[in-house]
């Protein structure tokens, strides 16, 4: 997890990603930045997550994003 | 074009322009709330072509256009066919940083659109809480009620373009004011000011806040502020979109410590909107 977490920090530096279980609820991801942060996961893993899959259920928390990865064949640890 | 109808066909769309993108390119990121909104109120219109997805908004008398696209060619040739950017009034906003964003408007320019303003985005992080400014005025800083919401329509639309700074139709006002998220000041039976938020966990948008002529310089305005910061004591960021040529209002920013992050947002308009 420790990738992801450097990732979402790389989007907003300010927030602890570790603390929270919805990124999105506490206010520490918007959905411009859900869509900054598809955008680093497809360049990072050279992936292309699928329209479908941008929701913010998806972009919950970091196990939420884990899961994603993992249906595209990228485990993270 | 077709009206959406459901949240999925929005999904399917975007989906369908990013499968197999090279390089996909979109301004389309509503949060759900916003989207399920613009649906549930028949304003949004979907049109789509091989590799990519136009949505239209309609507002008042002109469209927001969003786009999905699977690289920059299809968008291109895209919007140089759509005889819909030609024939009505379209606006679109470009967000990023700013060298992505000359690019991006040069794939609009030959449809006619061109750059009808520039807003930044400016955000606060919270050190420490603010106190609450505690003088007589600060008393009359109220939670807006539902009587309000004409009047703070109407204030909107006399104080700002709608065209660059996404006024808010009724129905948005009057569910801000249900949802607590509006302060107002009245003065002999009048709207004098207001401070317009969205909150959500720890970061909060400033998105209107706005003293009449003729009730400034009484420190309103700061009343407004310092009620907004002492209300939310749990929020670590505050944000807010500003007009670029705005000085005296970014003046006022930099005063309560807001700064540039480096988030631009170019608002496009083609020749159908008049400056």
């Amino acid at each position: 997890m420790n990738v992801l977490v450097e990732i979402l920090k790389s989007i907003r530096p300010e927030f602890d990603f570790t603390v929270s279980t919805d990124f999105l609820a506490d206010g520490m991801l918007d959905s411009f930045d859900m869509i900054t942060l598809v955008a680093t996961l497809d360049k990072t893993y050279s992936i292309s997550i699928e329209g479908v899959d941008i929701t913010p259920e998806h972009f919950k928390n970091l196990a939420t994003i884990a899961r994603l990865l993992k249906k595209y064949g990228v485990e993270v640890t | 074009m077709r009206q959406v109808k459901i949240n999925s066909e929005v999904g399917d769309a975007v989906n369908r322009a990013r499968t197999g993108s090279t390089g996909y390119c979109s301004n389309f990121f509503p949060s759900p709330q916003k989207l399920q909104s613009w649906i549930t109120h028949g304003v949004l219109f979907c049109d789509q072509h091989d590799g990519m997805a136009f949505f239209f908004r309609k507002d008042r008398d002109f469209w927001h256009l969003y786009f999905c696209a699977a690289n920059p060619t299809v968008l291109q040739q895209a919007v140089a066919a759509h005889t819909m950017l030609k024939n009505e009034p379209v606006v679109l906003d470009l967000i990023g940083k700013k060298p992505a964003l000359a690019e991006m408007t040069a794939w609009f320019e030959p449809a006619g659109f061109r750059i009808y303003n520039h807003l930044f985005r400016m955000a606060r992080t919270v050190v420490t809480e603010t106190p609450l400014l505690k003088t007589d005025l600060d008393s009359r800083v109220v939670v807006a009620s539902q009587a309000d919401s004409h009047s703070i329509l109407d204030l909107l639309l006399r104080s700002f373009d709608s065209r660059a700074e996404q006024i808010p139709t009724l129905y948005e006002i009057e569910t801000a004011v249900a949802a607590g998220q509006i302060r107002v000041v009245h003065d002999a039976g009048m709207l004098a000011g207001l401070l317009y938020f969205e909150t959500q966990g720890i970061t909060s948008i400033l998105r209107y806040w706005l003293i009449v002529p003729g009730f400034r310089a009484q420190g309103l305005g700061a009343c407004l502020m310092h009620r907004y910061f002492a209300e939310h004591p749990a929020v670590r960021r505050f944000l807010l979109w500003v007009v670029a040529a705005n000085t005296d209002a970014i003046r006022k920013y930099e005063h309560y410590s807001f700064v540039p992050e480096g988030l631009v947002d170019y608002v496009l308009a083609n020749d159908k909107i008049r400056p």
